[in-house]
């Protein structure tokens, strides 16, 4: 096993290991913006240098490759002003402000100014990468509150394969962009919405709390929940406004839960990033409902209506035999799902018309 | 990895630049995502602005030989013209770029004459439709003292590489070692370190890259090599391909030396005809624009077809290159001096310096009189190379010795050598000796705005310190130089603290020296910044 310092203490690491993963592992905080374990490292937003004793230069340590008898400092004075001055430039180039820059989102970037006490007194200037109307309905893009970090780029290209935007432009132009500035919808863009999600500073922001005036000051609750459109089974965090609805709670915007904690790892498609409307929809069934002799639906309950479905099958069956049934499943359901559906079709009614939707 | 993104840039060039559609087509051609050809494409001048055929550069030597005032002209003329980065043609101010051409010393009256029709623009120096050739001295002919030896002839036996191949690879190294060769780029390095460096990678598929991307301000010593001495270009190319055992050689030359780059075509021809180096293949880039990819690792960026940003070091490109492979870059100058040293010997190369080893090809432009490139020994004073140059022009007042990354040195050390160590020690750089002489008419805070406007134009925008700082330091001293310095505005008081995270925090050298023409004029120059 190899060995090297940290912050005068003997580490033991792994082979590959980044000085990054080692530091985490001890429990250090090494302060990111652009870093997603996920990705390549970028070494781009430069919050992460450390130093290694012998080298001029302090270096990247989300991109680092620890190696044997490296002697490294994360935190000392030269760190410390090195976060605190490059935290200082970033604010003469980002709106001070947490209403303006965040519009819903957290600021990672005012977050790490704040902790690191970074001077805010040495001006701002004119933002100079012109704002651009897109008419998807889903994603905002910002270009003022953006840092340039490219972990939008990273994510859209390495995790998505999609590679819808880019960097753009150069120097103090440089900004993300779709190919000649189309809509997100005129490019390969499939809306998963995974840029907002890796964005540290709120620039990749949701349309949909936006327009519809919902960026509640009240603190919003995160429900774990199953994605219902598909049989993957990704968890999602519905953000819920407690009090929105007069009370009854709202939910206003889905986010995934963190990488490496759960299937999804973080990602999530457009529908289950975006499609969370039919949940208070007036005109969602929320209650089984039977249709009576008089051909109106009327509530009642599941054994109720199980029992009337069982009938009305098995009298089918019994008048026109079992080839007369035939079952479909739908696409949201999971797997298991599935599998009882065509284990209900088979061995229940002897039936062999069993399809799911999603299958043709 | 997809190695026809490499014919990315070529292929938006093709196109006419970055037009409506051509990303799409480009696309297809290469199987690059469509979003990344257009990020590609918007990262180089040259591809970008595509109506805009004539550029006059804007470098401080063609600004102070008028360049403001032709661009006016231009302007008023119906020109399709805007600025531009350095063109090197610092020797003949000011320069302008008539589509892929560098046009020198273009007058007001050329571009009257042109009477609004970029295609028939003019410079009186310019002859038969060719580009020209500066200034050069000695104006002699000498191998003996001369390590390129400029006004030599071309020599096309090829000499040098029979006597390498009669070498072992080890021998050859060591023969460069002993020469004490520096890389001629701008950092100095040495050259024996980095070819011992690629033999010692077990990965055996390697490469050689000639780095022609010639765009630091004041620079233009490697556009009079290319087109003067492609023989020794060429030939030392094929001395480091056949010692580190490389097949490929990758020439990369900036979009606007159009001209050289014909010149090194047909050189590669001429051995080729010959087959001289017959295991070994030349493949010519164009660059499109962009000075970082003067930057070794930018320069590998964009070789592959990518945008030019520069990678996190280590790993070095002797280790991961080109399309991640060992690889041997250099300089023009650098690899031309190989086959003297392999034909004259280490030592003797070694001994044509004073101070440092070696000839040296100086640039020098500015307030002096006969402005063009001298091959020197390494170790000549600013006194003994202007002498060289014809004299002084006015008083002189201060003096940058390796281009805009150089800073400024008061001319009171016009009589210490011009060597990486002394210049160093200085605080400063010999860089790419591409000196620029300043007399007593010029403003210093004027002159480091230009150089601020230039790495603020220049910076890639890849990490916050140099995308911001650039701009921020920029912007502040324009504050300063036009009573604006209120409100929010950006503020010279804080240049210190800027330069500082610059220095330490830029991924690449651009980053890490663009203040250095503001912080070294501070120094030096301390009543001209009072407020």
């Amino acid at each position: 096993m190899s060995k090297l310092t940290l912050n005068e203490q003997t580490i033991c690491f792994a082979e590959g290991e980044t000085l990054l993963d080692v530091a985490s592992r001890q429990g250090l905080e090494i302060p990111t913006l652009c870093h997603d374990p996920r990705l390549e490292p970028a070494g781009a937003c430069r919050s992460c240098l450390v130093e290694v004793a012998g080298e001029r230069l302090m270096t990247p340590a989300c991109a680092r490759v620890a190696q044997e008898g490296m002697v490294v400092a994360t935190e000392n004075e030269r760190i410390d002003r090195h976060r605190q001055t490059l935290m200082a430039l970033y604010m003469t180039d980002h709106p001070h402000e947490r209403e303006i820059s965040e519009a819903g989102s957290p600021d990672l970037l005012l977050d790490m100014a704040a902790e690191f006490d970074a001077p805010m007194d040495w001006g701002w200037m004119e933002p100079m990468r012109g704002d651009r109307e897109d008419r998807n309905p889903y994603v905002d893009f910002n270009p003022d509150t953006c840092i340039a970090c490219a972990r939008c780029v990273r994510y859209c290209e390495e995790i998505e394969g999609v590679s819808a935007i880019t960097l753009a432009g150069r120097g103090s132009h440089t900004t993300i962009s779709t190919v000649e500035e189309k809509s997100l919808l005129d490019t390969t863009c499939e809306l998963c919405g995974g840029c907002i999600d890796v964005c540290p500073t709120g620039a990749m922001n949701e349309k949909l709390p936006l327009m519809r005036g919902q960026k509640p000051e009240r603190e919003l609750v995160k429900v774990r929940s199953t994605c219902n459109f598909c049989g993957v089974g990704c968890q999602l965090d519905l953000n819920v406004d407690l009090e929105g609805r007069d009370g009854q709670g709202q939910i206003v915007k889905v986010t995934s839960p963190p990488p490496g904690t759960t299937t999804n790892d973080g990602n999530l498609c457009v529908k289950g990033r975006f499609a969370y409307d039919f949940v208070h929809h007036k005109d969602r069934l929320t209650q089984p409902l039977v249709r009576d002799e008089d051909g109106v639906f009327h509530p009642t309950t599941w054994d109720d209506a199980l029992e009337r479905a069982a009938e009305g099958l098995l009298g089918v069956a019994e008048r026109h035999g079992a080839d007369a049934l035939g079952f479909v499943s739908s696409s949201r359901c999971t797997m298991e799902e599935n599998f009882l559906v065509q284990k209900m079709a088979r061995a229940l009614f002897r039936a062999n018309h069993v399809h799911q939707c999603a299958a043709t | 990895m997809n190695k026809k993104q490499a014919d990315v840039p070529d292929l938006l060039q093709i196109g006419g630049g970055l037009n409506s559609g051509v990303s799409r087509e480009v696309s297809q051609q290469t199987g690059v995502p469509e979003a990344q050809v257009y990020g590609v494409g918007s990262f180089f001048d040259l591809l970008t602005d595509t109506d805009k055929k004539v550029r006059v550069c804007t470098g401080l030597s063609c600004r102070m030989a008028g360049a403001d005032q032709v661009l006016q002209a231009m302007e008023d003329a119906g020109l399709p013209a805007m600025g531009c980065s350095c063109l090197a043609a610092c020797d003949r101010p000011p320069a302008v770029l008539r589509d892929r051409d560098v046009l020198p010393a273009v007058s007001v009256e050329d571009v009257a004459q042109a009477e609004g029709d970029w295609t028939v623009l003019r410079s009186e120096i310019e002859s038969n439709g060719k580009s020209w050739l500066g200034h050069v001295g000695p104006e002699v002919d000498d191998p003996d003292t001369m390590a390129i030896n400029l006004l030599g002839r071309a020599d096309w036996s090829g000499k040098a590489f029979a006597k390498a191949a009669k070498m072992r690879p080890e021998e050859i190294i060591e023969e460069i070692e002993t020469s004490g060769l520096q890389g001629r780029g701008g950092a100095g390095f040495s050259a024996s370190f980095k070819w011992n460096a690629v033999c010692s990678e077990k990965e055996t598929t390697r490469y050689v890259v000639l780095n022609g991307d010639e765009s630091e301000p004041g620079t233009f010593k490697d556009r009079e090599i290319l087109m003067r001495r492609p023989d020794l270009v060429i030939e030392g190319l094929a001395i480091a391909a056949y010692t580190i055992g490389a097949r490929d050689v990758y020439l990369y030359l900036r979009g606007e030396f159009a001209f050289p780059k014909a010149v090194m075509a047909k050189a590669v021809a001429e051995f080729e005809s010959h087959n001289i180096f017959p295991d070994i293949r030349f493949h010519m880039h164009s660059g499109q624009g962009a000075y970082i990819c003067g930057e070794e690792t930018a320069l590998l960026e964009a070789l592959e077809g990518k945008r030019g940003m520069p990678r996190l070091r280590p790993p070095y490109p002797t280790e991961y290159g080109l399309w991640g492979k060992p690889t041997l870059i250099h300089n023009v100058e650098t690899i031309a001096c190989v086959p003297s040293i392999i034909s004259g010997g280490g030592d003797w190369f070694r001994d044509l310096g004073r101070t440092e080893a070696g000839s040296k090809v100086y640039c020098i432009s500015g307030h002096v009189e006969h402005p063009g490139v001298y091959e020197l020994p390494l170790g000549v004073t600013l006194d003994e190379l202007v002498e060289e140059a014809g004299g002084y022009i006015g008083t002189p007042k201060a003096f940058s010795p390796g281009g805009a990354s150089s800073g400024f040195l008061p001319a009171k050390y016009r009589d210490q050598p011009l060597d990486f160590e002394t210049m160093d020690g200085l605080s400063s750089l010999l860089g790419s000796a591409g000196v620029v002489v300043l007399n007593d008419t010029v403003d210093m805070k004027w002159s480091v705005s230009q150089q601020l406007r230039f790495f603020h134009d220049e910076s890639c925008g890849q990490c916050a310190p140099c995308r911001i700082g650039t701009r921020y330091l920029h912007e502040a001293l324009e504050n300063r130089i036009c009573n604006r310095e209120q409100g929010h505005k950006p503020h010279l008081q804080h240049a210190a603290d800027v330069a500082w995270q610059m220095n330490e925090g830029s991924i690449c050298g651009l980053g890490q020296i663009a203040s250095l023409p503001l912080t070294s004029a501070q120094k030096f120059f301390p009543e001209e910044f009072d407020e």
